[in-house]
């Protein structure tokens, strides 16, 4: 598979528990949030490990890839205000509207805001990828005319990004809540 | 409220040693409040020589190659870690006085106090474990 795009890569090749998650969080604390890590190991047991690591933290696990003997997982921080951050962009589709509208309209844009490496393991098929920072510089990409929906996790960037695109000129521009975390529809990701 | 972890470290061999650190950097890594009592022969875990050169069980000495291979830390690298990660390292008192030791014969950062000093630690702890 391609290589995903990450924030930091962290060797923790050759290393035994529990030293690939004392690393990891000593990484971790200098990211700021939203940004994703890649965790190199070779020890197996680093598998359940990250992903028990990241549900008692609070972080995001996002996925592994494997290649050859070394597990590469993708880990995302996650912020404190992320779920609580007030809403404003006034035009919202629920998850299941968004079902519904595409599946009567094939030609619906569906623009996923979360970060590469998110978008790598779990997204919409169909959906572009443009990360909420990368918006501004790539914003040529996207038609002002267009119905876009605009999806992440939980709703929080999706609804910057909205806010951001309506200032820009787009007319029909519409957040989906709460996102992937719940999307329960057809989904593709590199596995 | 995070996560409390208590150990109680009382036995002195290198297994045990590895059981006690490994256990405690990871919770403290996990972002849980770690605190380990160290008593009787679980004291030489955290001894300034001793904790160098732990023994391994009587028949198991040829295992010292599988920690090599397998790159395992030593004890001293990981009792480091668990100080940087805020492990609370409490010496019992008691055992010191029985053992004629004294605050400076153990490795640095560490407290010294009785049972009660780990009592009120380990009273809402989630996790209570015995080595």
């Amino acid at each position: 598979m391609p290589d995903i795009k990450v924030n930091q890569t962290l060797d923790c090749k050759g290393l035994a528990c529990p030293m690939p998650i004392v690393k990891t969080k000593k990484a971790m604390d200098q990211l700021q949030p939203g940004q994703v890590i890649e965790v190199q190991a070779t020890d197996k047991g680093s598998l359940a490990d990250i992903q028990g690591w990241a549900k008692n933290t609070g972080h995001q696990y996002l996925g592994t890839t494997e290649e050859g003997d070394v597990l590469k997982h993708f880990i995302r921080k996650s912020s404190p205000n992320e779920v609580k951050e007030e809403k404003k962009h006034p035009h919202v589709v629920s998850n299941e509207e968004l079902h519904q509208i595409m599946a009567s309209n094939s030609k619906t844009t569906v623009l996923d805001v979360r970060e590469p490496a998110e978008y790598a393991f779990n997204r919409i098929p169909g959906a572009i990828s443009i990360p909420l920072g990368d918006l501004e510089s790539r914003l040529d990409e996207l038609n002002r005319e267009d119905d876009i929906h605009v999806i992440c996790r939980t709703g929080a960037r999706s609804d910057l990004a909205c806010q951001w695109l309506a200032e820009q000129g787009f007319k029909k521009v519409k957040n989906v809540e709460p996102g992937m975390s719940e999307w329960t529809g057809t989904t593709e990701g590199n596995h | 409220m995070s996560t409390k972890v208590a150990i109680i470290a009382s036995n002195g061999g290198l297994f045990d040693a590895y059981k006690v650190f490994n256990i405690a950097t990871a919770s403290a890594a996990t972002e849980a409040e770690v605190a380990i009592f160290f008593t009787f022969e679980g004291l030489n875990l955290i001894h300034k020589q001793a904790h160098h050169q732990l023994p391994l069980p009587a028949g198991a000495e040829h295992i010292a190659e599988g920690f090599k291979n397998a790159n395992i830390p030593g004890i001293p690298q990981l009792v480091q870690m668990a100080q940087e990660l805020g492990v609370k390292i409490i010496a019992c008192q008691m055992t010191m006085d029985v053992m004629n030791l004294t605050k400076e014969d153990f490795i640095d950062g560490i407290e010294v106090g009785g049972a009660v000093t780990f009592l009120d630690f380990a009273k809402d702890a989630n996790v209570t474990l015995t080595f």
